[in-house]
This record gives structure tokens, C-alpha cells and sequence, in this order.
């Protein structure tokens, strides 16, 4: 018996390693690896074929780059976006959980945007904000003609326009995670305060809002990621970049690096310093959940 | 009867639907008028429509698109079972390696290895067909597919697997037999957030596939726009054809959708 066991537990370590190796092969070969070339060629000056080692002086060039500054600027001023898509969708949520008559369709409606591909959304945007737009015509029909806007044609204007189209098509996921938050809502505490004399305030922000702590997060760091890594393809179609560096943010100013100028070194550069500030979110993340579990 | 409070909120949240729903009207609206039409002259026609097939080929792009998302969603669902069993019922000293390795692998941008992993795939001959585009978006599914099926295997009794090991069955056939059947609401999970994911991209599949004959529509879309192509009401026919499977695969689906997207907070 005791001979069986042992041969049962070699084999489970044997399967278990056997079934290991294809995802790790897998995510080795087309993500382990070719971060670690991106660090190795972020040294150097690289046009794809011959790649010339010049240390840190790749990381001391860019650095003295007006535009590299420009760019991270650009992601900064997305962030601003950031308690808006989450503010929002906070209020949706909330009106959803009410449960009026058809909420079900409302929740489906809201949530429609996450099944369209940036490309779509960046093209109906784009006609949107265009001169000759919707909303120019909205302003008018408001009787507010006078604030024509353009907001394509300069560089704040676009990256205004890619931001506005960045909370609308963030609101259905951050409103489907306040409402799954919202559904876990332990009722019997607002009750009691309220018996207490509480203001509905009060109960929002002392009851419910330490009891969707956890929601809030995880939108958080859904939004925060989208903002740094899922815009390329809305500023692909909407603005590719402009005008002049006016919406290019990292991730764009990455593909514009090696696949516009083939300046392929730049570029790993460039998708080091995003991996890097992912990851310190990523990991400040985990250790403020670790923390308080 | 609603009452007067609820009203209010009705009203409210037509008014966010109205918003939210906008674009798809739009689309619609203005794909059923020549560009003549869309500028100002008055009615509907069918010419953008006629005009779109010519400038795409869009059944050919639809059919690559397919392609693509079904080849890199098997591999996906193979590679991923296979970890999360391990992962979770074949536990070893090594696994927690394992399970770092792939918490660490989702911290990672696609933008920072784009390059590098472009130039890999130019020198494994893997552009010329669909494979570089499949590959890549496997392995960056994979990640947390794998930590999707960890957390549901663990729900499975470890009663289960030792019944059936008393049984006289090896690891495999449990895996086969048992923990495979049992999880298909996780891989019917993973399939939709993946479909969507993939048939929605532009990056991956704009560098990758470098044959204009294995082009996905949502690249060749991006094309079109990026192009001299500024006759608006194609453009709305095209993007309204390429959004609908994934709309159609949302409506169908969208509880497991919703279960992919929470999955991340571990309820």
C-alpha cells in the first residue's frame, strides 16, 4: 500500500508538471522572452536587424526629449478622466439597483460598448466631434450655436475628444462592477442606522461605500489599465497621434517609435518604462489586498 | 404601478441609454444612405452598402477573423485547462513558481513586447499566414485563462479526484473523464471574453498578419479609415458588419461575460 501511494504521488507531480508545460511554453516564448529581449534591447540602438549596445545612454536621450515628456503628459491628462469613469458609473449603478421596471434591458444597453472594437468606437467618434458633428449640432439645437467647437483640429481639443470617448466606453464595465458590488450589499446594516437617525449620506458613505471597497479597486485598476494600454486603436483611427504629438500617448508613441520610424531600441525603451509602471501598480495592488486579508 | 421616484429614475436612465445606444443608430442610420445622402440630400439607399463590398473584401475578412479567433481560442482552452488541473488538484513545490509565472505574465503590457516578439515571429517565418497573429494572441489569453480555471477547479472537490484515483483512474483520464466535463461553464466563459477580445483587436493583428489576404475585418477596417477612403457611409456599413458577431456573441452570452469580468475580484 505504502509502495502505491508513493508511485500515486510521483505521478501527480509528473502530470502535474507535464500539464504545466504547454501554457509555459506558450506564454515563454511569446511573452517571458520577448520582455526580456525588451530590456536587453532598450540598451541599445536597434533598427531591427544590428543592435548596437550604448548602455543607459538610450535612457539618458530620451529622457532629454521634449516629446517623450509630452507624451507622458498626454497619459497624465487621461488619468483626469479617471474619476469621472468611475464616478459616473457609480450613479448608473446605483439607479440600476433600484430595480424600476426594464432595468435588465437598461443594464444590457449600458454594457453594449464593451462587444465594440475601439475601431468602431474611435470611427463614429470621430464623426461625432467632427466639425460638421453631432455635437456641434446638439449646441446648436440648445440654442448655445456660439460655442462652435472643433475639438480635432488642436491638440488639447483631440485629446479631449479621446478622452470623453474613453470614460463612454468605460461606463458599462465600471456600472457592471459597482452593480455585482452592489448586489453583495448587506441591507440589514442601513436599516439599523437608519433607526439610528442616519442620513442617507451618512449611510452611503459610512455603510455602503467601505462595504464596495473592494469594487471600487478593482474598477480602479480596470480603468487605470485600459487608459494606459487599450487606447491604441482609438487613437489610431481618431486622431494617429495629432495633430502634431497632441493625443500620442506611450503606447502609441511605442508603435510610432518602431514601426514609423524604426528606431526599434527606442521603442523596447519605451515598453520597458510602460511595463514598469504597470507592474508597480500591479504590485501595489496585490500587497494593499494581501494587506488587508 | 411605478412610483413618482421611480419615474424619475426611468427617465434617467433613458437618457444614459439614449447615449449609450446612440452610436449603434448612427451606424445603422447613416450606412443606408449614399454620401450625398449623408451630406444633406434626404432618403435611404443601399449604394454605401454596394460600395463596401467592392473597397473590402469583407466576406473573405470575416472568414479570416474566424479563423484566427478559433484557432487562437483552442489553443487557449488546451494550454489553459491543462494548467488550471494542475494548478489546482496536482499541486507540487513547483506550482507556486508556475503560479507566479503567470500572475506575472498578466502585468505585462502587450506594448512592451510587441517588438521584440514581431522581430521572433518575422525570423520563425510565422507572418506570411495567420499563425504569428494566432500565437501571440494565445499566449496573451492564456495568462488569465489559466488563472480563471485555477480558481474554478479549486471548487471542485479533492473527494472527486481521490474516488476516482480509488477507482483505478490515472490523473489524465480524471482530467479527460471528470474535471474536463465539469468545466464548461468556466470554458464557455473564457471563449466569450476571448472572441470578443480578439475579433475586436488592432494592434496584433495589424503587425502580424502581413499578407493583405489573411487580414481580419477589424484590421481591414482600420485600413480602410487609415486610408483615402473618406466616404463616411462605408466606413458605418463596414464598421456595423465587424461589430455584429461580437454583439450578437454578447446578447447571447452576457452572464458569462459578466462572470469573466468579476472573476478578477475573487468573490
Amino acid at each position: 500500500m505504502k509502495v502505491i501511494k508513493r508511485d500515486l504521488g510521483r505521478q501527480r507531480r509528473r502530470v502535474g508538471i507535464l500539464f504545466m508545460l504547454p501554457a509555459l511554453a506558450l506564454v515563454s516564448a511569446f511573452l517571458g522572452i520577448p520582455i526580456i529581449q525588451a530590456v536587453y534591447y532598450s540598451f541599445t540602438q536597434w533598427d531591427g536587424l544590428t543592435a548596437v549596445w550604448t548602455g543607459i545612454g538610450t535612457y539618458t536621450h530620451e529622457l532629454h526629449n521634449p516629446i517623450f515628456w509630452r507624451v507622458l503628459e498626454n497619459n497624465g491628462l487621461l488619468l483626469i478622466g479617471i474619476p469621472v469613469a468611475m464616478i459616473l458609473p457609480m450613479g448608473i449603478a446605483f439607479l440600476l439597483n433600484e430595480k424600476v421596471p426594464g432595468w435588465k434591458v437598461f443594464r444590457t444597453i449600458y454594457f453594449l460598448p464593451t462587444a465594440i472594437s475601439w475601431v468602431v468606437i474611435g470611427m463614429v467618434a470621430l464623426r461625432f466631434f467632427a466639425e460638421e458633428g453631432l455635437l456641434n449640432g446638439l449646441l446648436k439645437g440648445f440654442g448655445l450655436g456660439f460655442v462652435h467647437t472643433d475639438l480635432l483640429s488642436s491638440e488639447k481639443g483631440a485629446l479631449l475628444a479621446v478622452s470623453l470617448t474613453f470614460i463612454w466606453s468605460m461606463v458599462g464595465t465600471n456600472t457592471i462592477i459597482f452593480l455585482t458590488g452592489m448586489a453583495t450589499l448587506d441591507n440589514s446594516l442601513n436599516e439599523a442606522a437608519r433607526m439610528d437617525g442616519a442620513s442617507n449620506l451618512r449611510i452611503f458613505r459610512s455603510i455602503t461605500l467601505p462595504q464596495l471597497q473592494r469594487f471600487i479597486q478593482f474598477s480602479f485598476i480596470i480603468t487605470v489599465i485600459s487608459a494606459f494600454t487599450a487606447l491604441f486603436s482609438l487613437i489610431f483611427v481618431m486622431t494617429g497621434g495629432g495633430p502634431g504629438f497632441g493625443t500620442t500617448t506611450l503606447e502609441f508613441f511605442i508603435y510610432q517609435s518602431a514601426f514609423s520610424r524604426g528606431d526599434f531600441g527606442t521603442g523596447a525603451m519605451l515598453g520597458v518604462i510602460l511595463f514598469l509602471i504597470m507592474a508597480i501598480l500591479g504590485i501595489s495592488q496585490l500587497a494593499i489586498i494581501r494587506n488587508r486579508d | 404601478m411605478m412610483k413618482r421616484g421611480q419615474i424619475w429614475i426611468f427617465v434617467v436612465m433613458i437618457l444614459f441609454a439614449v447615449v449609450m445606444i446612440y452610436p449603434f443608430f448612427f451606424m445603422i442610420n447613416t450606412s443606408f444612405k449614399s454620401n450625398a445622402q449623408f451630406l444633406g440630400a434626404s432618403g435611404h439607399s443601399m449604394l454605401s452598402w454596394h460600395k463596401l463590398f467592392s473597397a473590402l473584401p469583407v466576406g473573405r475578412e470575416l472568414l479570416n477573423s474566424t479563423v484566427v479567433c478559433a484557432g487562437s481560442i483552442l489553443i487557449i482552452l488546451i494550454v489553459s485547462t491543462m494548467a488550471g488541473y494542475s494548478l489546482s488538484k496536482l499541486r507540487s513545490k513547483a506550482s507556486w513558481i508556475f503560479f507566479l509565472g503567470i500572475v506575472g505574465a498578466m502585468l505585462i503590457p502587450l506594448q512592451s513586447i510587441i517588438i521584440p516578439a514581431y522581430i521572433n515571429a518575422s525570423h520563425w517565418n510565422l507572418l506570411s499566414g495567420y499563425w504569428g497573429a494566432i500565437f501571440l494572441y494565445a499566449a496573451l489569453g492564456t495568462p488569465f485563462a489559466s488563472f480563471l480555471m485555477t480558481s474554478y477547479f479549486r471548487g471542485l472537490p479533492d473527494e472527486l479526484i481521490e474516488a476516482a484515483i480509488c477507482d483505478g483512474l490515472s490523473y489524465r483520464r480524471i482530467f479527460n473523464k471528470i474535471a474536463l466535463p465539469l468545466a464548461v461553464p468556466a470554458i464557455v466563459t473564457v471563449i466569450v471574453l476571448q472572441f470578443i477580445q480578439i475579433w475586436d483587436d488592432l494592434l496584433v493583428g495589424l503587425l502580424f498578419i502581413q499578407d493583405p489576404n489573411y487580414r481580419t475585418i477589424t484590421v481591414g477596417l482600420g485600413a480602410l479609415s487609415a486610408g483615402r477612403t473618406t466616404d463616411i457611409p462605408v466606413l458605418m456599413a463596414g464598421s456595423l458588419i465587424s461589430a455584429i458577431p461580437a454583439v450578437a456573441v454578447y446578447l447571447i452570452f452576457q452572464r458569462q461575460l459578466v462572470n469573466g469580468l468579476t472573476a478578477g475580484i475573487g468573490k
